[in-house]
């Protein structure tokens, strides 16, 4: 990873016009938007290896480190727009294929990438369309000559496309059913496994908790028992590609994100899901009229993650205007906005329109989260990316103003530590 | 034929005597309500004379005598008494020279025949609506297309209503003069039609927009029909008589009323400034729905009446979450004359009380709705000294109900038209 | 114990077929309310869930009787108790329904668009428990209805339970204008009944004769076979006479209860219907003039609910349009059930049936006349409280309960609360109070003087509150 990364920012060195040979640098700028410490006036970020290694108010700065001095920028973290289907083509997925990564699809190089680049996106999630499951998305940086350059994460979510109908709740209810499947083959596996072993004389330590397989605890024993015990250790069958991804789902270790369009699919997935309990994040198509606010204590509740466009809607067959971004946000919830449309100018206006959405009531603070460390969230990406961090990689986004003003514009980006877009002297 | 004038000179008789009998003082106290619901008139309107050779008359005593005339008097009992086709006496029971038949009804409410003046069944059904070749047709009259007696009249007739204003579709800008007739059950064009033409129809918008001709838009269409007007109006200041213009210019010189289809508040808005305030004449607004509603208190100023109709409430275009009530509406915004139409067969002419009724319904008062179906249509016309309410000298178009007449459960028994019995329910059978 | 459950159990199902084949030869009104025997049988599986009470109100209970000031008592969305000085349990939601009147929920057939937004089938999955349509629904009383023959609960806010029944009823084509197809459902019910007698028959000879073969059911109709054995009805679309007289005769010879929709000359034929205990679903306003070449009596008429009534015939009223039209023609949508039915009261309908014929008849035809459609103990608290009587045109829903619970508020829902709002609620004092104070009405205080609401009162515009009242035709059509 941090290999990948260190040869990625020689890539760009060469493209990008600023000289890179330094594995240190600093940047000084006006004011930093950290996102997770609020605002740093007279900022200064240190990077190296790609990574962020400070950041602080007039932090000092050895001599011999190369520094780039712009008091009347603005840095913030690279933008994070987890729900793409940037330089994809438009092929749907089929109804049930969970196992399925857009990545064949990526073509590196596209426009596209280079594009959302200058507008300071440097983390892309991809995902594959299609009704029911039809797969799981794929982090990428939107830059790179290889695929390989260009891949952070598989498996960064779980699309779901539920609907109030039939055919979405038997989609859902099967998948389930098939887990269901899989846990009693693997309790099954595990009861021939132990018999056996009675079988062959050893003397058992199993413990009683033969009731539910759980693979953590398996693992957890595996670890334990230590290498000589390892030969006689349980291993349990293999899961189906197609049941994979909910058993991660069902241990946490990846987030389906469930797109809805009404109060009612709301409704019907929880019928659909029934007692299961798993998080799961919303992805929510803003339409002039979303009755979403019929649930919005039970969304609360649920401390759902939601992904919507950053625009205003109305109360079912009124011109009362509402703000559903900001309700929810308001109330404690993930809100990650993405630009308005598929096409590149609403990637451009994308910070202008959650500035918008402040305009209407939302806190700052979460319209920067939502283009940032919410965003990256959704992908289990937080850690390393979405806010100006000691340790977090080194995407920035530099700024001649505030980045949620229509007028800001973008005036330099930095990926994995190296200077990819804008004009910039050291 | 009988010609507007023509009729009123034959009915002038009557309306002579009834004036005689008010100046001669004898009726006294017709004020009836005004201290409280509980407190009757004591005294009734109009004298009761002897029936001279050949006259005939009757008398009806009913439990409930709504006269919904200016006083709003009610009489329980009352008694109503007709002489020829007009009615002579409106008040409590008295007693009857003799000649008179007395029908008594204690369990019916007596009301005036209802009234719609957007109504299209004088020719049965849908057709003879708009010559669609030309956007102004001001030369049209609808009498070539009456056929009396028609089924939907006849319904209409078993539904207490008694005048229809028989008019032009909202084809083309204006379609052309109307005609006011009478539900008679058996009858032919002179015994059913009062008044040709009866007055105007004009479109203002919403159905008469054309496709690449002129009219094809509200500024296209409202200049249509200011460039009409101007050439009516010169017409008149000329003294000439312009064959295509002579029933305009009557209407421009307010001989003849004028029904304007229009809706929406932007059409409504054009249709009272243009018709209201630029060319005063006598014009109903007619429809008003949508969000027409919102130009309710400009209606109100300018004291233009409004027919509201078949379309009562609004939900969808007017985007406040609210089921309106558009007669509440203009009810609230003190609109000067409110009645309702069903503009048949949009609704079923028999129907037209449903139109109160749910007018009532959705917040309008329900007294002000009974108004709406009977007295106010026709007032709005100019005809109020003959039709819409029980009062002596009018005529004797009088509907006996089983229960409040804009109740859907309350039956229609009888119907009088000018004083002659044209649906009676046992007779005929139960025809709504 | 086990095998006395199932005693009682296969006593029961007996009791129910028994009742199901002769009664509908007689007083259709007397056998009809007995087929709720599973009622009981659902009260019990909830004995538990929340206490729900509506107090203070006047209860009309849908089968004729009428409580004044008295108490619904329901738990677990079933209604336990009904009366008065009822001890009502402190962790119960109480509805306070003075000077309301309380009416079993309307149940509205054939609705489109509310139990789903495309209908066809599958609520359990399509239901949407927040549209728009479904309060409009609630706001009109309505809180069942079917939806291709399926009887959906409108419930807010829930997705679960909201299918009732699904479809029990065959639709089936008996015309002349069809005369092949009307020739081979004959052949179809020939067969059906001949293999069912030949069924009986060898299940009576069989306890003498083991060895006798049961009779092959190979070519029998099974959805035929299931109307002759009760388990669906048949369910036919006729208006015309000789349509209706076909149907009622095909009824009364096989020994079935038509269902018949439309109806429309069924006042023409209602002795023949009646005697084949139809019900008939009719829309009282419907029209079509007389065929001019016939001297019979033919074409629609406003009569037709009463007539058939008379007859004996079970008759279920639908509005003109079985959609919610918001389009601005009021009256004439499935939101004015309780207009179309005053409609039938003007043909001549006993308020009674009339009312009847927007909840108990309905329930019977969707088979689910033991849970819903009157306000009894034992079935679901399904309530719609108004600001006066059902039938009058200016009365307005003002709370509706489904299920036990409080689904529809019209002051504080959008559409309706402009209109007519009532004074916030104050203190109330119990019934008992009320009484003590004389404040109680009688119950026949409908004096003839309130009768018209027209009754202008001084300055009509200046009337405050245009509340409804008592129609006259309460009065004025009961002269006899």
């Amino acid at each position: 990873m941090r290999l990948n990364s260190l040869l990625l920012s020689l890539v760009p060195a060469a493209l990008a016009s600023s000289a890179f040979a330094f594995d240190l640098q600093a940047i000084r700028v006006g004011r930093a938007e950290t996102v997770s410490h609020g605002v740093i006036e007279h900022a200064v970020v240190l990077v190296e290896d790609g990574r962020i290694v400070a950041v602080g108010p007039d932090l000092p700065i050895e001599r011999g480190i190369p520094v780039v001095d712009r008091p009347e920028w603005t840095v913030m973290p690279g933008l994070v727009l987890p729900y793409s289907r940037l330089g994809l083509d438009g092929r749907a997925g089929a109804d049930f294929t969970p196992e399925v990564s857009p990545s064949p699809e990526i073509l590196p190089r596209a426009e596209e990438y280079e594009e959302v680049l200058s507008y300071g996106i440097t983390t892309l999630g991809l995902y594959p369309p299609g009704n029911g499951v039809p797969g799981q998305a794929v982090a990428i940086r939107p830059k790179g000559e290889t695929l390989e350059e260009m891949r952070i994460k598989e498996g960064a979510y779980l699309k779901v496309y539920f609907r109030a109908d039939a055919r979405s709740k038997k989609t859902v209810k099967d998948a389930w059913a098939k887990v269901d499947e899989h846990d009693e083959k693997v309790a099954k596996a595990k009861e021939k496994w132990t018999k056996d072993q009675k079988g062959k004389g050893a003397k058992t330590e199993e413990k009683k908790d033969e009731a539910k397989p759980d693979e953590k605890k398996d693992e957890k024993a595996a670890d334990a028992k230590g290498a000589d015990s390892k030969a006689k250790e349980f291993v349990p069958p293999a899961a189906d590609p197609k049941v994979k991804p909910f058993l991660r789902v069902r241990d946490g270790k990846m987030l389906p994100l469930v797109s809805i369009s009404s109060a009612a699919d709301w409704a019907h997935w929880l019928d659909a899901i029934g007692e299961r309990k798993f998080d799961f994040a919303l992805r929510v198509v803003m339409q002039r009229e979303l009755d979403l606010y019929e649930v919005h204590d039970e969304i609360v509740k649920r401390k759902c993650m939601l992904v919507m466009e950053p625009e205003l809607s109305y109360t079912t067959a009124t011109m009362r205007q509402r703000n559903l971004p900001a309700e929810f946000a308001n109330a404690g919830n993930k809100v990650v906005l993405i630009p308005r449309g598929e096409d590149l100018a609403s990637h451009e206006t994308w910070r202008a329109d959650v500035g918008e959405m402040v305009k209407n009531g939302m806190k700052r603070e979460d319209a920067l989260k939502s283009m940032t460390v919410h965003a990256a969230a959704l992908m289990g990406l937080d850690k390393d990316y979405g806010t100006l961090e000691k340790g977090k990689v080194a995407n920035l986004l530099f700024l001649n103003g505030d980045p949620l003003e229509p007028g800001t514009k973008v005036v330099a980006v930095m990926l994995d530590g190296a200077f990819v877009h804008g004009e910039v002297r050291q | 034929m009988v010609s507007f004038a023509a009729w009123t000179q034959a009915h002038a008789a009557y309306v002579l005597a009834a004036l005689f009998a008010l100046g001669a003082g004898s009726c006294a106290g017709t004020r009836a309500s005004d201290v409280g619901g509980a407190e009757r008139s004591q005294a009734g309107t109009g004298v009761v004379r002897e029936l001279a050779e050949g006259e005939q008359g009757f008398a009806l005593v009913v439990g409930k005598l709504l006269t919904v005339n200016d006083n709003d008097d009610v009489f329980e009992p009352g008694m109503l008494v007709v002489r020829g086709a007009t009615i002579d006496y409106v008040g409590p029971v008295i007693d009857l020279p003799a000649g008179y038949e007395r029908f008594d009804a204690p369990l019916c409410f007596a009301a005036p025949g209802m009234i719609d003046l957007h109504s299209h069944v004088q020719s049965s059904g849908f057709g003879d609506l708009n010559d669609m070749v030309i956007a102004l047709n001001p030369e049209y009259r609808s009498s070539p297309t009456v056929v009396p007696g028609n089924p939907s009249v006849r319904r209409a007739c078993a539904g207490g209503v008694t005048t229809l204003f028989g008019i032009p579709g909202s084809g083309t800008n204006n379609g052309g003069f109307g005609v006011l007739y009478k539900t008679r059950w058996d009858a032919n064009y002179e015994d059913c039609v009062f008044a040709d033409p009866g007055g105007m129809k004009v479109a203002q918008a919403y159905n008469p927009e054309r496709g690449a001709d002129l009219g094809a838009t509200r500024a296209g269409m409202a200049w249509n029909l200011e460039r009409a007007n101007k050439l009516a109006l010169a017409a008149n200041r000329d003294g000439r008589d312009v064959f295509a213009l002579r029933n305009l210019q009557k209407v421009l010189a307010r001989e003849l009323p004028l029904l304007i289809h229009t809706a929406g508040s932007d059409a409504c808005h054009t249709t009272i400034s243009m018709w209201g305030e630029r060319y005063p004449v006598r014009a109903v607004l007619s429809h008003g729905c949508f969000d027409g509603w919102r130009v309710a208190p400009y209606a109100a100023r300018v004291g233009m009446p409004v027919n509201l109709g078949p379309r009562t409430f609004d939900w969808r275009s007017s985007m406040e979450g609210q089921i309106i009530g558009t007669p509440q509406r203009y009810e609230a915004a003190g609109a000067a004359l409110i009645s309702v139409n069903t503009d048949a067969p949009v609704m079923p002419q028999e129907e037209l009380f449903l139109q109160g009724a749910m007018g009532a319904r959705l917040g309008a008062n329900s007294y002000t709705m009974l108004k709406a179906c009977t007295l106010n249509p026709a007032r709005s016309f100019g005809l109020d000294d003959r039709l819409g309410s029980l009062a002596p000298g009018k005529h004797a178009d009088i509907v006996l109900w089983r229960g409040a007449p804009l109740d859907p459960r309350a039956r229609v028994d009888f119907v009088w038209i000018e004083g002659r019995l044209e649906y009676d329910r046992e007779r005929d059978g139960q025809r709504f | 114990m086990k095998f006395s459950t199932m005693l009682a159990r296969s006593a029961r199902t007996l009791a129910v077929a028994a009742l199901a084949v002769p009664v509908f030869a007689q007083d259709p009104a007397g056998g009809e309310g007995q087929a709720g025997g599973a009622a009981g049988a659902d009260a019990t599986k909830k004995d538990e869930g929340e206490w729900f009470a509506v107090v203070n109100g006047d209860v009309y209970s849908g089968t004729g009787a009428v409580l004044r000031g008295a108490t619904v008592l329901a738990r677990g969305g079933v209604i336990r108790k009904i009366g008065h000085d009822l001890e009502i349990p402190a962790d119960a939601k109480v509805l306070d329904a003075q000077g309301l009147r309380i009416y079993p929920g309307l149940v509205a057939l054939n609705a489109r668009g509310i139990a789903s937004r495309f209908g066809g089938g599958e609520f359990a999955d399509t239901f949407d428990p927040y549209s728009q349509n479904l309060v409009l629904a609630l706001a009109a009383g309505i809180t069942t209805v079917s939806d291709s023959g399926v009887a959906v609960k409108l419930k807010r806010r829930e997705v679960k339970g909201v299918v009732v029944r699904e479809r029990y009823q065959s639709t089936l084509s008996y015309s002349s204008a069809a005369p092949r197809g009307k020739s081979e459902l004959d052949a179809k019910f020939e067969a059906a009944a001949r293999y069912l007698r030949d069924y009986r028959d060898w299940e009576e000879q069989k306890k003498t004769n083991k060895d006798l073969k049961e009779p092959a059911a190979r070519g029998v109709d099974p959805t035929i076979r299931s109307i002759l054995e009760n388990r669906s009805m048949a369910r036919f679309n006729a208006a015309n006479r000789s349509d209706l007289l076909g149907i009622a005769r095909l009824a009364q010879k096989y020994k079935f209860r038509p269902i018949i929709e439309g109806a429309l000359e069924g006042w023409t034929v209602a002795d023949e219907l009646g005697r084949a205990g139809a019900y008939a679903v009719v829309v009282p306003r419907a029209r079509r003039d007389k065929s001019e070449e016939l001297l019979r009596d033919g074409g629609s008429s406003i009569e037709n609910a009463a007539i058939l009534h008379r007859s004996g015939v079970q008759v279920a009223i639908q509005a003109t349009s079985t959609f919610i039209d918001l389009g601005g023609i009021a009256g004439r949508d499935v939101l004015h059930l309780p207009i179309e039915a005053g409609f039938a009261v003007r043909g001549g309908l006993p308020e009674q049936a009339a009312i009847e014929g927007i909840t108990i008849v309905p329930a019977r035809i969707l088979g689910v006349e033991h849970r819903i459609g009157s306000i009894e103990v034992g079935k679901d608290c399904d309530l719609i409280l108004l600001d006066g009587d059902l039938l009058h045109y200016q009365a307005l829903v003002q709370y509706t309960v489904v299920d036990g619970k409080l689904v529809y508020e019209k002051d504080k829902e959008l559409y309706y609360a402009h209109i007519r709002p009532r004074p916030a609620a104050q203190p109330t004092d119990a019934p008992e109070a009320r009484r003590d104070k004389g404040e109680e009405k009688p119950a026949d205080d409908d004096t003839p003087t309130e009768g018209g609401d027209e009754k202008p009162e001084g300055k009509p515009a200046e009337t405050p509150e245009d509340k409804p009242k008592d129609g006259a035709a309460d009065e004025a059509v009961d002269e006899g």
